[in-house]
């Protein structure tokens, strides 16, 4: 196929009263150039007046396409290129603006990317204005980054059509990748109905959702059993999924399955950077949003949310704490691997590097609490999730307290006169029906204290994540199936 | 491309909504009470007010307003009501 021939077979659309077919303009200057990017705007100005045998080809819809030559007042023939832009495809055009030199048989004999003044001048044979830039590098072309002509990559725009997304990319949930994530289970076992919706939970589709969250095949024994638990009528999740409040389901891991699966429990134990966590927690939070309904704007009526409700699964460090692990505390055998459900607030960060003694610790721990929720409502009626790092749980492990004593310890210290809770805003009946001098605990109950230890070895930052109130949500432990 | 859905797509029936009486005088009314922060305060007015309207105004309750109504509390309603009014509050 001879050049002409290429450029004539382009479905370039022509806009305005100029020539109808792109070989009549030849020979020319082709100026691909879109409409959101900064170069391609300086350059379609600075040639204004001087665009003689420039042709404008811009990757826009026609409409966009005009609109673009008026607002930079390049009076010369325009032609369109809607997506798939097969005409920067078919040229090598990747970024614009490029300015390709045609000659009369179609053939492309100069090349400029970017904003290059004394490129254009020479190729136009004009002077240009000497305004500052002379140089400016290029955008990239919309034949680059818009998906929809490319082959497999609109998959992931199809995902957002359909709605499955938490908002990021996700992964295609193809037949191939369902059945490596089922790994031989049944796909129609029903595993629950998933609030607020009640939408059935099978294991095809909780494994969806594990795939759509970019989980291996093998986090799915984590991932169901974190569906399982949150399904367990105490946790309350119908509740939890349609609240105004922030709360999120948060996973504690425990046992030999977080090795096994390389789940972080070191440094940035709460942060990004591990697939296992990241996926397996997103993982639960699509099973809600998606198989349950509780999609946030829909049924899901939270006022802000919070970042733990894309994905918060923590994984304990059991090596450095010297305690029983979670799942041991709530009755399980050591070496088992489960998953504690907790519905929790957003993290806090408590920072302590001078506690001396275990007494001072637990008292910095308890107090970094008190704000939580409100600073009014006193005693807190639910769960805080305590996350101790290294170095202080090994202040208490060189003190020998229990966990069971920095409860107490943390329980007695968090109080205030129900006086000074009065009159600021919401409280408790507790506080309302005490005298102003009753000391009011920060919980109701010891027990509210959860401690797990997680994080790298150096720095004395642990956490508290707040509770989910009027819930009712018990904290659930299921074993994870699995074999290794 | 062939994806397996996240979603349960069945579709429920839809189901008419009771025949609308078009007047509360003589109808049986419960208010539920979802538990909420002042619920039952704001359900007293209420109460009042239907009252002045010739309702005769029955009241149950949710133990906790964060999640469904028990079968049975359901049940009652829809055995020995006429119309009902679920009430928030805060």
């Amino acid at each position: 196929m001879t050049a002409s021939a290429t450029l004539s077979q382009l479905p370039l659309q022509p806009v305005g009263d100029g020539p109808r077919d792109v070989l009549a303009t030849l020979p020319a200057v082709l100026l691909f150039a879109h409409a959101d990017c900064p170069t391609s705007l300086l350059t379609l100005r600075r040639l204004a007046g001087r665009g003689d045998g420039v042709v404008l080809v811009a990757e826009e819809e026609p409409a966009e396409a005009a609109r673009l030559a008026r607002r930079t007042r390049l009076d010369v023939p325009v032609f369109a290129q809607p997506p798939p832009y097969e005409a920067s495809r078919t040229l090598g055009v990747e970024a614009v603006p490029t300015a390709l030199r045609v000659n009369a048989q179609g053939e492309v004999e100069e090349r400029v990317v970017g904003w290059d003044r004394e490129a254009y001048e020479r190729m136009l044979g004009v002077e240009l204005p000497a305004d500052a830039p002379s140089w400016k590098p290029a955008c990239a072309s919309r034949s680059v980054y818009d998906w929809s002509g490319g082959e497999g990559l609109d998959e992931l725009e199809d995902m957002f059509e359909r709605g499955w997304t938490d908002g990021l990319p996700v992964v295609p949930p193809t037949p191939e990748r369902i059945e490596a994530m089922l790994g031989g289970r049944a796909p129609s076992r029903a595993v629950g109905h998933v609030p607020p919706a009640l939408g059935e939970a099978t294991l095809e589709r909780v494994a969806a959702c594990a795939v759509l969250a970019g989980c291996r095949p093998e986090y799915f024994p984590v991932v169901l059993a974190a569906v399982e638990a949150a399904l367990e009528p105490a946790f309350n999740l119908n509740g939890q999924a349609v609240t105004t409040q922030p709360a999120g389901q948060v996973i504690v891991v425990n046992g030999p399955i977080r090795d096994a699966l390389g789940l972080n429990s070191e440094i940035g134990a709460l942060g990004p950077g591990a697939r296992p966590n990241l996926t397996i927690g997103r993982a639960l939070r699509l099973v809600v949003a998606l198989t349950g309904g509780g999609y946030p704007g829909r049924l899901d009526r939270a006022t802000l949310g919070h970042p733990g409700k894309v994905s918060c699964c923590i994984a304990e460090n059991e090596e450095a704490s010297p305690w029983e692990p979670l799942h041991v505390q709530r009755g399980l055998p050591a070496g088992s691997s489960a998953v504690t459900l907790v519905a929790a607030d957003a993290p806090l960060s408590i920072s302590d590097h001078r506690s001396q003694t275990p007494e001072q610790l637990a008292t910095t721990l308890g107090w970094a609490a008190a704000t939580t929720w409100s600073p009014y409502w006193w005693p807190l009626e639910a769960y805080s999730l305590f996350v101790v790092c290294p170095e202080h749980a090994e202040l208490f492990r060189a003190h020998g307290w229990e966990k069971a004593r920095v409860r107490e310890a943390m329980y007695a210290a968090v109080h205030r006169p129900a006086g000074e809770l009065r009159g600021q805003g919401e409280t408790t009946a507790r506080v309302l029906g005490a005298q102003s001098d009753e000391e009011i605990p920060r919980w109701d109950d010891p027990a509210r204290i959860l401690l797990v230890v997680a994080g790298g070895p150096a720095g004395r930052f642990s956490a508290v994540l707040g509770p989910c109130l009027g819930m009712d949500a018990a904290v659930v432990t299921k074993e994870v199936e699995w074999s290794t | 491309m062939e994806y397996v859905s996240p979603l349960d797509t069945r579709v429920r029936e839809p189901e008419e909504p009771s025949t609308r009486t078009g007047s509360i005088s003589g109808q049986r009314v419960w208010l539920l009470d979802i538990a909420k922060n002042r619920s039952a305060e704001f359900l007293d007015r209420i109460e009042v007010l239907l009252q002045e309207r010739g309702a005769e105004v029955r009241r149950t309750g949710k133990p906790t307003f964060s999640k469904p109504a028990p079968e049975a509390v359901i049940e009652e309603i829809a055995l020995h009501g006429d119309l009902a009014v679920e009430a928030l509050a805060d």
